[in-house]
């Protein structure tokens, strides 16, 4: 007896579903939902209905009894029906051949807003993520190693328009999907560029057939952790004393008084330390204990909003969103406010067959000018003695006896006013066409412009012993950006148990770029609101300059799966760039990729527990042309002068009459040899991938392993010197190997009211310099004679090893014939065994990539709570770490020393590893060497965060469709290696710091 | 759509576009403004490599690590063939030639219809190559040399083969074709003339004329060469064009710049639209006190070795043998000995004016690392910071004061030099008086605050009683010491002299006790003479070049 079931599908907003299926399991009997997401279907009591709904996890309920079934469909977002955006097109997970990550959204959508490659450090294997605290900083993302010696930047494909300029000004509240592309059988349809891997990003679009408003906010607050452990005053004053003695000089010094003795063994010692009324000879600056990084770091406040307005039905759809981001750093001063815009619509004709849409996102980004790394340095380096301000109000600084360093705190506040603004418009406009069912014709035309402005004041200033009595203004403002124009036709179709995809296209890039610049001295007033040129009065300076280059690309690709058993891929992309020469100037870059759903097959119907079995094999060739715009030609161009702060003047002019002042005779500089046989760089990709899912779907997992060679790699390499000037030439010369393995394995499970969800993953990869051409064989490390890079990771490091301290005078005499051995000194390793320590004995001493790279995370969520947990961290990496040469010695006159010092070897601290004290450096301790070697190994706890959704039965009755609340926190504990002596070893040199971020957010849902 | 792909260069000029006279001339002022495009990693004042090699100067600023591939010049025991700075040397040397082949290349194909002054530029071109590799072979000894003709092929194949006596006559040959196709002066103040080449051409034929073998030893003094040198100079005083000024201060005030003892200069200049507001001295960038006038970095510091050299007995003549029995160290020792006044004019001393000017006084808190380096500052490429020639460039400072190359003082020495070792020192005696004589009449700028003299300035003239050839080549050397101090000759005087290791380890073995940082410093015999070819280079000549000997 038949009977009639009726009901209505939704997400789980709420959101009606439209075009369910809803099947009778088993036959092919069904039917979908309308607009309303309503069915009504009749069947035999006792059977099984399944619900399924592209990019949903399939349901399936059985009918027993009751008439109304309302289903809530959940979003796939690990499973096989996810759908991924593969590259002009979009397919299942399940059909995927090739090596794909994608990354789960929702675990970081609550992590501060900065930039989300930031928040997917350590979550997506084989992706590294390297960053500092900076709040504008953009992250360095590496997709399997370093593969090339030029730019080893990915390609961004955003809503489907490509770009090099990453995107750390793209508002993460409007990413929908993100995946990356990591192997040249997936990445390959996007040729030239994709030799680094892609990622792939997809804006949010409207969902529902209503309106909808989303507010989201947060606000987090940033601390710095720990710095690095610097001297107060007296301690320096102490360590400055020992240093003399030690090197048997009289300790007399500008700074101190201090009181001396010696005791019953004759040695001096010390009493005490008087410092003197003024430490300036213009008597304005008293001593002072400044701690410099407490002066120039504060907590710090991030806060964000964001609101988004959709709407849509069968004949468009539209999203507003807006966002907004201030972020303080926690250096001082240092912010960045970001202003997002997004609209992204589709407006549908003729029943669905035509439809007319865009993506378009303006960005714009303002950034105070704090020369933060230069900040970081000074806290390093100034001395504590050194008062933040002067008796009468002006800026401390430097007194005699020490270096020219600045006052860190007035960088800050003498830059405070200048901004530099960054606004980036971007998206597409496109009509797609879908004349008959599977038969997509698509034309886009996208663009990604980037225009920055910026205008400073540089003040005068008298800092201590430094000063600059002339004020300047510099206007600069550059653009650049690419049109880029997009054909494609999809045709997908099935035959019997045959299913096909073919995709055919043509792409055109033309890329512009143009900047210029000016400045002028002579400001009668120091404001910003003053200090623009034409209230400058002396010596103008501009400069300007542009470039241009173009792209032009045909492109295929076909998919084949048969009874969804066995699946195929082959891709052909032919690129054209300006930047080669005419014989050179296409290449092309084939990849084919097979799979085989092993789970599909008959033999395996027994083997319950195997949900989906898949092995994969891809192969095939990228791209890349990340040289000079010029690099075919010969070039010479007019040069006045060249700024010569830190290398000499590259100008042409001379002073040829004496005149000694006034506009100079200049001339013409060669700047590049021609090289019209550069071709495209190709890195080869062999890829071997499982895919499993296990115990209905409760673990599940994947592995890949990789070969990538990169041959011919694009470098302007060193040159022979007697050529001259100009000598530098783009040619195709080294060879470089990454290969390397990735897993993930996750664990899904439903505890009554506990929905477990945790994943790990891990990865390793091992980087091996090929081949160089002879000439450059020892331009990356080596000693020009039996030892180079060739073998070794290009980031290997050579230098001296060191075996400890000599700390018996027998031990000296038993040693080599090392200049400057001594008690107390660094004792090096004669690897060359030949009876002396000399260049001979270098040999390489760390590499900088890590054994293992790796993360897990969990997310727990019991009815409406949900703890998310993460940590990330990497292991077997050496780092070098050259602040050592501030924290352990006294050989840099001037500065202020590490507390580390203090503990430096002495025959009274016999066990100590830190060299003994000296001014003189006779032994050469600051050379390369294994003493500034560390690990660099570290475990993170990157995220923390419990959230909570007010249940919707609360809700309803005020026409609120969800408010969560949440809280979290980001690098709360950090688990380094005991050989590591800094802070952080995330980010081992005196960089920008990483804070700990706490997070309290809020988001609303109408 | 092949068209879619022809993006040509922009801002730029292509090879073929030169080849007018305008734009060759451009050209030829492009390889001038190598003279000035020198900076303190690669000075053309050649201060790190004369001055910090020869026991006259220590290299100063924040210790041995700052700068340090220059400590490692200074104290030779630690230097390794891959020194960074030595190889920016030797590539600035080869760039400033390529653009003097640059422009020489296309006024060769320029008929002198078309370019009246063909030969002229020819010749003023070669002076400038001359120079260049002039500078690489007192440096590097063993060096690629060739011409305009050569393509970047030639220059790749091109070893380092060449004898040392070959190598250097080529690098007369460019001053000779110079000396004999310019004319004898130029309207324009720096373009190079007749006697500029005749000079710079003895320099090279005195250096010449001290023949060494692979070793670096000296193994004869060629008289030929010698007589050429006394020749030349001849010509250049004869000339009239070169004088020595009345005061010993006037060659190192930019009030006084293109002076008549300026024989060879670099042109500075300020408010030049320059972007940093002027081409002025980058080689003497570091090399400024500490006080709030200036404010970095104190390199390039006198030794004490040196200050005790201008010590004079009561007869006003040197104290070859007693000089650095004790130290010079403050305004009363200046006082109190007897001092040549050349000493004030070359170091500051605590307590006494700055350049001359009474409203700066050098104090001990204008040095930086007293520990480390004592107290001193070098005067000479120095000037007062209310002259209109000095600018800020932060984080440096430096002036518009040309950089003198070839003082007409050094070329009064250099034929004294020659005479002496032709065995005609009593030719000598008179020239080596005039320089003492004018350094003794250089007292009226030495003055303190209060007007009186600095210091007991006792200097006299040599007599002829006892000027026997070793005593007057003793002499020469001590006034060439004290008359061309930190003006970055002196190491290269002490090599072609064959009398560096000796000396320099002497100096080491004496200086060490007042400067704990040299106490590892060593010079090796028959190495040290030279840098060795930086390894950069013998890698990327893929060991065609070879190194010098010792190395």
């Amino acid at each position: 007896q038949e009977v009639t079931v009726a009901g209505k599908v939704m997400d789980e907003e709420g959101n009606l579903l439209p075009n369910v299926s809803i099947v009778e399991k088993g036959t092919t009997k069904g039917t979908i939902t309308n607009l309303e997401g309503e069915y009504s279907i009749s069947v035999t009591p006792g059977v099984t209905l399944q619900f399924s709904f592209l990019g949903m996890r399939q349901k399936e309920i059985v009918v027993d009894g009751q008439t109304t079934i309302n289903v809530v469909l959940k979003e796939e977002t690990i499973g096989l029906e996810q759908i991924v955006v593969t590259g002009y097109q979009t397919q299942r997970k399940a059909d995927l051949t090739g090596a794909v990550s994608v990354a789960e959204i929702d675990e970081i959508e609550d992590l501060p807003p900065g930039n989300i490659m930031k928040n997917l450090q350590g979550r997506l294997p084989g992706i590294s993520i390297y960053t500092n605290g900076h709040p504008g900083s953009p992250a360095t993302i590496r997709i399997r190693g370093i593969g090339t010696l030029n730019n080893n930047d990915p390609l961004f494909v955003i809503d489907g328009v490509p770009t090099k300029k990453g995107m750390h000004e793209l508002n993460p509240n409007d990413i929908e999907s993100l995946q990356v592309l990591k192997d040249a059988s997936a990445a390959s349809i996007y040729g030239s560029r994709a030799a680094n891997g892609v990622i792939i990003i997809t804006t949010k679009k409207a969902k529902s057939n209503r309106m909808r408003i989303d507010f989201d906010f947060s606000a987090t607050y940033q601390q710095y952790e720990n710095h690095l452990d610097m001297m107060n005053t007296r301690e320096r004053a102490e360590v400055a004393w020992r240093a003399a003695v030690n090197d048997g000089i009289e300790p007399n010094d500008q700074l101190y008084l201090f009181d001396t003795g010696v005791d019953g063994e004759g040695h001096p010692v010390l009493n005490g330390v008087l410092f003197p009324e003024f430490i300036d000879p213009q008597r304005t600056m008293r001593p002072g204990d400044t701690d410099w990084f407490d002066e120039v770091s504060s907590p710090s406040l991030l806060q964000s909003y964001n609101l988004t307005i959709s709407n849509g039905n069968e004949n468009a759809n539209f999203l507003i969103s807006l966002g907004h981001m201030n972020n303080d750093g926690i250096i001082k001063g240092s912010n960045v406010e970001r202003t997002n815009l997004r609209l992204n619509s589709e407006f549908r004709f003729l029943d669905n067959k035509l439809r007319i849409g865009e993506n378009l996102q303006i960005s714009r980004q303002a950034e105070v000018l704090i020369p933060s790394d230069d900040i970081m340095f000074l806290a390093l380096v100034q001395q504590p003695i050194v008062p933040v301000y002067t008796t009468d109000g002006g800026w401390g600084g430097p007194a005699p006896g020490m270096s020219d360093r600045h006052n860190p705190v007035r960088l800050i506040e003498d830059n405070l006013q200048n901004r530099g603004t960054y606004v980036r418009p971007f998206g597409n406009i496109y009509v797609e066409a879908e004349p008959i069912p599977g038969l997509k014709l698509r034309s886009s035309f996208g663009i990604d412009y980037g225009m920055h402005y910026s205008r400073t004041l540089q003040k005068s200033y008298r800092s201590g012993f430094l000063s600059e009595p002339n004020n300047r203004v510099s206007n600069s403002m550059w653009f650049n950006g690419s049109w880029v124009f997009q054909n494609t036709v999809n045709y997908d179709f099935t035959v019997q148990k045959h299913t096909f995809s073919l995709l055919a296209g043509i792409e055109q890039i033309k890329h512009n770029s143009e900047e210029f610049s000016a400045s002028q001295r002579g400001l009668a007033i120091e404001k910003i609101d003053y200090a623009f040129l034409n209230a400058a009065t002396e010596l103008p300076v501009n400069g300007g300059s542009g470039g241009r280059y173009a792209l032009q690309s045909f492109f295929g690709k076909v998919n084949y799966s048969y009874d969804d058993k066995y699946l195929a891929s082959f891709t052909m992309r032919r690129d054209g760039s300006s930047r080669f020469g005419e014989n050179n100037r296409y290449g092309n870059f084939p990849a084919f990729s097979v799979g085989w759903r092993v789970s599909e097959e008959s033999f395996l119907d027994k083997a319950e527990f195997i949900s989906d079995l898949k092995v994969r094999f891809g192969w095939g060739q990228n791209g890349n042309q990340e040289i000079s715009n010029t690099a075919i030609h010969n070039l010479y161009i007019a040069q006045y002068a060249t700024n010569a702060t830190w290398s000499p003047d590259g100008g042409t002019a001379y002073d040829i009459d004496g005149a000694d002042r006034g506009e100079l005779p200049s001339g013409f500089r060669l700047t590049q040899q021609a090289n019209p046989n550069l071709k495209w760089e190709t890195t080869t990709q062999t890829n071997f991938g499982i895919d499993f899912s296990l115990f209905n779907s409760q673990l599940y997992g994947l592995a890949d392993y990789f070969i990538k060679k990169t041959e011919d790699i694009l470098i302007s390499p060193p040159y022979l010197g007697a050529i001259g000037e100009g000598g530098g030439r783009w040619v195709n010369g080294a060879s470089i190997e990454n290969k390397g393995i990735e897993m993930v394995v996750g664990y899904l499970k439903q505890v009554g009211e506990v929905q477990i969800d945790i994943s790990a993953n891990a990865s390793n990869y091992k980087n091996e310099v090929v081949y160089l051409p002879e000439e450059v064989v020892n331009a990356y490390g080596g000693n020009g004679r039996d030892k180079n890079i060739l073998g070794r990771s290009i980031n290997s490091l050579f230098g001296y090893v060191h075996d400890g301290l000599f700390t018996t005078e027998e031990e000296v005499n038993m040693h080599v014939d090392q200049p400057g051995k001594g008690l107390g000194r660094i004792k090096y390793v004669d690897v060359s065994e030949d009876e002396v320590i000399n260049d001979d004995d270098r040999d390489w001493i760390g590499i900088g990539d890590p054994l293992l790279a790796y993360g897990l995370n969990a997310d727990i969520t019991w009815r409406q709570f949900n703890l998310k947990c993460f940590f990330q961290g990497i292991t077997g990496i050496d780092v070098f770490n050259d602040t050592k040469i501030y924290t352990d010695f006294t050989t840099v006159q001037g500065t202020n020393y590490g507390r580390r010092t203090l503990n430096a070897w002495s025959e009274s601290n016999p066990n100590s590893t830190i060299p003994a004290l000296s001014l003189s450096d006779n032994n050469n301790e600051a050379r390369t060497s294994t003493y500034f070697m560390e690990s660099g190994s570290y475990l993170k706890l990157r995220n923390l965060q419990i959230g909570y959704s007010i249940p919707p039965s609360l809700l309803s009755k005020y026409s609120i469709r969800n408010i969560r609340v949440f809280i979290q926190g980001q690098n709360l504990w950090t688990i380094k290696d005991k050989s590591f002596t800094g802070p952080d070893p995330e980010n081992p040199g005196n960089g920008y710091p990483i804070p700990a971020m706490y997070t309290l957010g809020v988001n609303i849902s109408l | 759509n092949k068209d879619f792909l022809d993006v040509p260069p922009l801002g730029t000029i292509s090879d073929a576009q030169l080849n007018t006279p305008e734009n060759i001339e451009k050209l030829i002022i492009a390889a001038y403004s190598s003279l000035g495009n020198d900076h303190y990693t690669a000075p053309n004042s050649l201060w790190p490599y004369g001055d910090l090699r020869s026991g006259d100067a220590y290299k100063g600023g924040a210790g041995p690590t700052d700068l340090g591939d220059f400590h490692f010049f200074e104290t030779f025991v630690f230097y390794s063939p891959d020194n960074g700075l030595a190889d920016i040397k030797w590539f600035r040397q080869y760039v400033a030639i390529s653009r003097v082949n640059n422009a020489l290349r296309r006024i060769n194909e320029m008929d002198e219809e078309e370019f009246p002054l063909k030969k002229v530029r020819q010749a003023e071109l070669k002076f400038l190559r001359g120079h260049f590799f002039f500078d690489l072979k007192i440096l590097f000894k063993h060096i690629p040399h060739f011409d305009e003709t050569a393509t970047v092929d030639d220059i790749n194949k091109a070893g380092n083969d060449l004898s040392n006596n070959e190598l250097w006559d080529r690098i007369a040959a460019d001053f000779r074709f110079a000396a004999e196709n310019l004319p004898e002066s130029q309207t324009q103040i720096g373009r190079i003339n007749k006697f500029q080449a005749k000079a710079y051409l003895a320099k090279v034929l005195l250096y010449q004329a001290y023949e060494q073998d692979e070793n670096h030893n000296v193994t004869g003094i060629n008289q030929d060469k010698l007589n050429e040198v006394v020749t030349l100079i001849d010509e250049v005083i004869a000339s009239g064009k070169y004088k020595l000024t009345d005061d010993f201060a006037e060659p190192f005030l930019w009030e006084f710049e293109n002076g008549p003892e300026s024989v060879f200069a670099i042109q500075r200049s300020i408010d030049d639209n320059t972007p940093q507001g002027g081409r002025v001295d980058f080689s003497a960038m570091l090399n400024n006190p500490m006080n709030p006038e200036f404010g970095c970095c104190w390199f390039h510091i006198p030794s004490q070795n040196l200050v005790n050299a201008f010590q004079t007995n009561s007869e006003g003549l040197p104290l070859f043998d007693t000089f650095n029995n004790n130290d010079v160290k403050n305004v009363q020792d200046l006082k109190s000995g007897n001092i040549d006044p050349r000493l004030n004019h070359t170091v500051a001393f605590p307590g006494v004016p700055w350049k001359y000017d009474h409203n700066h006084i050098y104090q001990t808190n204008w040095a930086r690392t007293v520990n480390i380096y004592g107290y001193y500052s070098s005067l000479k490429e120095n000037v007062s910071p209310d002259c209109d020639c000095f600018v800020k460039l932060p984080p440096f400072m430096s002036s518009s004061k040309n950089t003198i190359l070839i003082r007409f003082s050094d070329v009064l020495l250099w034929k004294a030099e020659a005479l002496i070792e032709l065995g005609r020192h009593g030719e000598a005696l008179p020239i080596i008086n005039r320089i003492r004589s004018r350094a003794a009449s250089s007292i009226q700028r030495l003055t303190l605050p209060d007007e009186t003299l600095i210091g007991n300035y006792n200097i006299s003239m040599y007599g002829s009683t006892g000027w026997t050839q070793d005593f007057a080549r003793r002499a020469l050397r001590w006034e060439r010491r004290l008359e061309l101090a930190m003006e970055g000759h002196r190491f290269f005087d002490l090599v072609r002299w064959g009398i560096a290791s000796e000396y320099i380890n002497n100096y080491f073995e004496e200086e060490k006790s007042k400067r704990e940082y040299l106490r590892e410093a060593y010079f090796e015999k028959n190495r040290d003479e030279y840098l060795p070819i930086p390894q950069q280079q013998l890698n990327w000549s893929k060991n065609l070049y070879e190194q010098n000997a010792g190395w």
